[in-house]
């Protein structure tokens, strides 16, 4: 495939996923290359957020390996053979990894300032100095300087979703995973959020994950498609032919549908 | 060291001194769920005096040990003319005691009814009566029988208190036993996994019944 | 109430005890709330299994029958306890076994997104505990917990049946030199335990009224 020119950053093989005896994902091969630009698109419970959930380490792979930047996420090696990793394990590889979530899941009893500069602190271990001034230049960048001081409780749902937008960005992840970030907002307020991931898009160096129902966006922002459906990934292209020459049936469908509601 | 033989030949008993111990906890029980409704109507009541009294008169039994209730009621009285029975006084503190808690949760089921079950008995012309015996009651209380349930097993577990006024229930039994044979530790056992059986029995009953009604 | 003047310096003793003791368990209740808390939680279900029988025992079994359990059964085990230590073993065990539910249902309560955005931004487990999940689920644990400082110190009230010399027990002491007063003396008592017991209320609702500040 012409994206991944560099060893690819994230290497999903035959990954399989299943709640139960309920199949999520099965046998998913993917990569991503550094700083590749992937939108996921599907309908819902096609596997695509359990995709981000299993890389962010929020899910364990029921078969399949995961790999970050050449080392294995969920297993490492120990005598040769491939072992389940601890959380030690886990915690060396997560570090690559961002997550912005739908429902924001800001620490409600921290200030703003606080929710951005906690992990730096305490996971990082900068001074407090350094976390403070990284995290408001990225409360700047997403036009929330103003709200250091207040409350999650206090903000949009759009503002919400900004902060949490710079939470996960003061960490500096290579990957960073966006899942549905603008569902559960109001249309108003869909605009702001869009917007700033844009920005952070154009910056590059990032690879993004972007799950999500916004068609206009995705086409726009991504450097190629992938289209989910019953835990597979059906299709795969640039935007242009995802969108103006979508060649299996089930894609064709997804997108009528969309653009008829 | 523990001698099986000695705790059957005890069991008869203990399980005869069980039937005070329940019945204790019924009246009582009766007791405080009339209580606590006066008490929660009380507290609504539009006059001031009634309303602020009635919250003192709560948090004043809320905040005080039954025990010391009890011997108010069985040492006390009698000082000033009124002789009460072990189980009268027993009864009567627990009742007077959990008529306090019964009544927050009785509170806090009134203050569930929806706002408009208020306004469309007004709307409707009911009395005040009958507003509150049709309407607004069957509503506030359905919803907080598991909490009264968990009360009455909290009720239960208090009865042996009962035993320091010279109730002869199932703890002051076991102490009897153990004060002639000094195997306190058959008696004492024995009346504790009796409470655990019955007190664990009926709260898994109870939660049964909880999940039972939230699905319906 | 001019005349109860000198019954105040036994019962300021009394009372003394009483707070102390209070504070002794409290101090163990508040440790095995949390032991038992986390451990119900444990991954591991052999402690899970563990610290489920404890909770279940302790609040299954009546807190009296736990008291003279300890103090007049255990040492026919060979295990002698001063009456302090049973009363706070007993008090302290039985109310970290409610306090634990506490502990366990604040920190269910949390939403998972909470939990994932910890892992997401890479936090230890630890971390994620002590920084992100307990502090908002103290502020839900604290009126539990204030509910339960009081009934501890209601509940000290026990331990004058296991020779203590708590205010209680004193009540008891001068009722036998003068019983024509013993309405006066309990009627006194149960204003000092109402006396001890209110600052709490208010305290508590102070810290929750404080701890909801800016969060809303």
């Amino acid at each position: 495939m012409e994206f991944v020119k560099d060893a690819p950053i994230v290497r999903y093989r035959k990954v399989s996923k299943s709640f139960g005896d309920r199949p999520i994902l099965k046998e998913i091969n993917l990569d991503i290359a550094p700083g590749e630009k992937i939108a996921v698109i599907g309908p819902s419970g096609s596997g695509k957020t359990t995709l981000a959930r299993l890389l962010m380490t929020l899910e364990e792979p029921t078969s399949g390996t995961i790999e970050v930047d050449g080392n294995q996420l969920w297993h490492k090696t120990v005598q040769g053979k491939l072992v389940r990793a601890d959380e030690k394990h886990l915690h060396s590889i997560r570090g690559k990894i961002g997550m912005v979530f739908q429902h924001f899941n800001l620490f409600p009893h921290m200030s703003i300032l606080r929710n951005v500069t906690e992990a730096p602190i305490h996971v990082l271990g900068l001074d407090k100095e350094e976390a403070v001034e990284r995290a408001v230049s990225m409360l700047k960048k997403v036009g929330l300087a103003d709200k250091l001081d207040q409350y999650p409780a206090q903000l949009s749902g759009g503002q919400k979703q900004r902060v949490a937008i710079a939470r996960a960005l003061v960490m500096r992840p290579k990957v960073m995973l966006f899942d549905e970030v603008t569902s559960a907002l109001d249309p108003e307020l869909v605009g702001e959020v869009l917007t700033v991931i844009r920005e952070i898009a154009e910056e590059g160096e990032m690879a993004m994950l972007l799950i999500t129902h916004e068609m206009e966006f995705a086409r726009d922002v991504a450097d190629r498609i992938i289209f989910t459906d019953g835990g597979r990934i059906v299709e795969q292209g640039t935007p242009e032919q995802i969108f103006y020459r979508p060649q299996s049936p089930r894609l064709i469908t997804f997108l009528s549908r969309f653009r008829a509601g | 060291m523990w001698s099986w033989s000695f705790t059957w030949s005890i069991l008869p008993q203990i399980l005869e001194a069980m039937k005070t111990t329940i019945l204790a906890t019924i009246v009582g029980f009766a007791f405080a769920l009339v209580g606590g409704l006066v008490l929660a109507l009380g507290r609504r009541a539009k006059n001031r005096a009634i309303s602020l009294g009635t919250a003192g008169i709560v948090e004043f039994v809320r905040s005080t040990p039954l025990l010391v209730q009890l011997y108010f009621l069985f040492y006390g009285f009698p000082a000033i003319g009124i002789s009460l029975s072990p189980f009268s006084a027993g009864v009567l503190g627990l009742g007077i005691h959990y008529s306090a808690y019964l009544s927050e949760v009785y509170r806090s089921g009134i203050d569930a009814v929806p706002r408009g079950q208020w306004e469309a008995s007004k709307a409707l012309n009911f009395s005040k009566g009958t507003m509150w015996r049709r309407i607004i009651l069957p509503q506030a209380i359905r919803p907080v029988i598991p909490v009264l349930g968990n009360y009455l097993i909290v009720m239960f577990k208090e009865t042996p208190v009962l035993s320091a006024i010279t109730l002869v229930e199932m703890l002051l039994t076991a102490k009897m036993i153990g004060a002639e044979s000094f195997r306190y530790l058959e008696a004492f056992t024995l009346v504790g996994i009796l409470f655990l059986i019955l007190s664990y029995g009926s709260s898994l009953l109870i939660r049964r019944l909880e999940l039972k009604w939230s699905r319906s | 109430m001019m005349v109860s003047v000198d019954l105040l310096p036994l019962l300021f003793q009394g009372a003394a005890v009483t707070l102390q003791v209070t504070a002794l368990s409290m101090v163990v209740a508040f440790v095995l709330s949390f032991a038992a808390g986390f451990a119900r939680l444990s991954r591991i279900k052999s402690i899970r299994v563990a610290s489920s029988v404890y909770v279940e025992v302790f609040r299954g079994t009546s807190l009296l029958v736990q008291l003279f359990w300890l103090f007049f059964a255990l040492p026919l085990l060979g295990i002698e306890l001063t009456a302090l230590v049973a009363g706070v073993m007993a008090l302290g065990l039985n109310y970290g076994a409610y306090g634990s539910e506490v502990v366990r249902s604040a920190i269910l309560a949390i939403p998972k997104g909470q939990t994932e955005a910890s892992i997401a931004l890479n936090m230890s487990p630890w971390l994620r505990m002590r920084r992100v999940i307990l502090p908002q689920a103290l502020a839900i644990m604290l009126p539990s917990f204030g509910n339960l400082a009081i009934e501890l110190l209601k509940g000290t009230s026990l331990i004058s049946l296991i020779t203590m010399a708590d205010l209680t027990y004193q009540g008891m002491i001068l009722r036998t030199f003068d019983s024509s007063r013993t309405f006066e003396i309990f009627g006194l008592i149960l204003v000092m335990y109402f006396v001890m017991a209110y600052p709490l209320t208010l305290f508590m609702r102070w810290l929750e009224r404080r701890f909801s500040a800016g969060r809303v």
